[in-house]
């Protein structure tokens, strides 16, 4: 199946060309071809040499006009020894549409494989949905197909998701005031698991939820959405932000996350799975976090950011602060920052926790970009620095450096060298070399 | 309760009407350009320098969807009602650089070349997750608890 796959999408891909070149279309690929060496003591050296090709066509004002295809997708394929998984190669259709805009009221339909963003609803689907705005304020949207399968879980023959997956929301909007909405998302039976210890645990994905956005003043809006899963009968999340524009340049938003990890992870074969280590053996626990950021936008180069944030959970409390600052100079030629995060956690949250053992580190981070029409050079540090140990290391070190050049506005070759100092790979160097071509056939207003 | 026939056809006539009625109106409503009109600057926007006004189609204020840090760190909560707009001006692939179904790469492996993007996991995350996975887990499984998990499986049987 995979190999059909294999030879299928690329297949595909060199069929939507001729049909790009006739539409307003824009084709953009990138080709990755990575080099690494995996030679820890006590393991065979392996040598790793790993080429990956992104493509993504995007083709618009097919038929009448209103009608565009969609497809992008990734094929990798070991010139070397196996980088990710027991295969030689692999790939996936990220996703693959047909969508056909009408002419009024927002409606839109869609066929093929397309992912869904609809209140409480994330889901990748193989099928057909529609969406449309309504008289008065209302608006309706659905979709319904197969699930898109992911790798099996090794212990079980199965990536724990049922076959068929249908759902929609509802929405009601009061100009600039208000919006309501009602999602839910249905999927037929997951699969029967082998392992007793997941009875309880782990079941069919069925949720409904509400979503809020309400703006009382221009400068003020608040949106959150929560969702109830209605196999556990219990709250699965409650996520809020609050979000205020005092002045021009000035944002400041405060958010409140509470989620019940039985009822969020029941359709998780991978997290209903694991509890011992995400939260004990009682899966009813709840898990707590509320915060705040401001941002500051000096200019329009330049934005200057504070954050903190308070985690609760049954094992312990952290709480996480720091800043960043980033510039974007010479009409966005150079482009720089920097940041610094503090995180303040009990030893409960310690790799291996022990009286002694920490889950506290500072994170720092310092990066600059130049990017002219004739070649682009970046610079990224990264240090998280461990407040005790871990496994003999006091920090963790990533510098990537990157040296492109433009042949023309529409090709860039470049290449990436990256050093690592880690307490799982004691010294890494990794390279990557990559090609990137992004043609565009009609204007589009932003391409990224 | 049974209804007569005579009333169900009449329930179904009206009801018949109601929709037609609703499509014809569905003409007048606006809908959103299915491209932004005029080129943008590159890096993060601020739609209220250009736009003073009420969007048509979402019903919200422009200056609701500047791209502010604050914004960009809680995108989410306006993709999942207003992801028609953000495809105004942003094709799937741009999301799909993070959000994806199947993956072998950090999103900030591809794009390495690209360290002003907020990208998830930069640096050595294989250590840090085992940290931040007990603090949140919940916003590990939003994007690996039904997918992009080959990896997590490996250890997490």
């Amino acid at each position: 199946m995979k190999k059909i796959f294999c030879r299928l999408l690329p297949a595909l891909f060199l069929a939507a060309v001729p049909c790009a070149a006739l539409a307003d279309a824009t084709l953009d690929s990138t080709t990755l071809l990575r080099v690494f060496q995996d030679s820890r003591p006590g393991f065979e050296k392996r040598t790793f040499l790993p080429a990956t090709q992104f493509l993504g066509v995007d083709a618009d004002k097919l038929g009448d006009g209103n009608l565009s295809a969609h497809l992008y997708g990734w094929g990798r394929l070991d010139l070397a020894d196996k980088s990710f998984n027991d295969d030689q190669s692999s790939g996936s259709l990220t996703y693959g549409y047909l969508q056909y805009r009408f002419k009024a009221a927002n409606a839109q339909a869609r066929a093929g494989r397309f992912f869904v963003h609809e209140g409480i609803i994330n889901e990748q689907v193989d099928g057909v949905s529609a969406r449309t705005d309504l008289p008065y304020g209302f608006g309706v949207s659905a979709f319904g197909g197969a699930t898109v399968h992911t790798a099996h879980l090794l212990s079980e023959n199965s990536d724990g998701k049922g076959d068929g997956i249908f759902g929609g929301r509802v929405n009601y909007r009061y100009g600039g005031l208000l919006e309501l909405g009602l999602s839910g998302v249905y999927e037929t039976k997951a699969p029967v698991l082998s392992d007793p210890a997941l009875s309880g645990r782990f079941g069919d994905r069925r949720l409904v939820g509400a979503d809020l956005w309400f703006s009382p003043l221009r400068m003020v809006q608040l949106m959150g959405h929560a969702s109830y899963n209605t196999e556990t009968m219990g709250v699965a999340e409650n996520s809020f932000l609050l979000q205020v524009t005092p002045l021009k340049g000035v944002t400041l938003s405060g958010e409140f996350n509470d989620y019940h990890d039985r009822d969020l992870f029941y359709s998780s074969l991978l997290f209903a799975g694991m509890p011992s280590i995400l939260s004990g053996n009682n899966l009813n626990q709840q898990s707590r976090n509320f915060g705040g950021k401001a941002s500051y936008a000096l200019d329009e180069k330049t934005e200057i950011t504070a954050d903190a944030k308070h985690y609760t959970r049954e094992i312990g409390k952290a709480d996480r602060f720091g800043g960043e600052l980033r510039c974007s100079l010479a009409d966005g030629k150079l482009r720089t920052g920097l940041g610094y995060h503090y995180l303040r956690a009990s030893s409960d949250f310690a790799i291996v926790p022990s009286s002694t053992a920490s889950g506290s580190f500072h994170e720092m981070r310092v990066y600059a970009m130049r990017d002219t029409k004739s070649y682009q050079v970046s610079l990224d540090v990264i240090d998280y620095l461990f407040k005790k140990e871990v496994s003999g290391k006091e920090s963790a070190l990533e510098v990537l450096g990157s040296l492109g050049y433009h042949f023309s506005p529409d090709l860039m070759l470049s290449g990436d060298l990256s050093y690592g100092s880690s307490p799982q790979n004691l010294d890494e160097l990794k390279g990557l070399f990559r090609l990137t071509y992004s043609m565009t056939i009609a204007a589009k207003g932003d391409t990224k | 309760m049974r209804r007569s026939p005579q009333t169900l056809t009449f329930l179904v006539l009206a009801g018949l009407l109601f929709a037609l009625a609703a499509c014809a109106q569905l003409k007048a409503l606006p809908n959103l350009p299915a491209t932004h009109p005029e080129a943008l600057a590159t890096g993060p926007v601020s739609c209220s320098e250009c736009h003073e006004d009420q969007q048509k189609g979402t019903m919200k204020a422009f200056g609701a969807f500047n791209h502010s840090a604050a914004f960009k760190a809680n995108h989410r909560f306006y993709a999942s009602s207003d992801d028609i707009l953000c495809a105004s001006c942003h094709k799937v692939s741009f999301c799909a650089d993070c959000h994806t179904n199947q993956t072998e790469m950090k999103p900030s492996v591809k794009n390495g070349n690209r360290p002003d993007r907020a990208m998830p996991h930069r640096g050595d995350f294989l250590t840090l997750h085992k940290i931040e996975g007990k603090l949140d887990p919940a916003s590990c499984n939003r994007c690996h608890g039904r997918a992009n998990n080959e990896r997590c499986i490996v250890c997490h049987r």
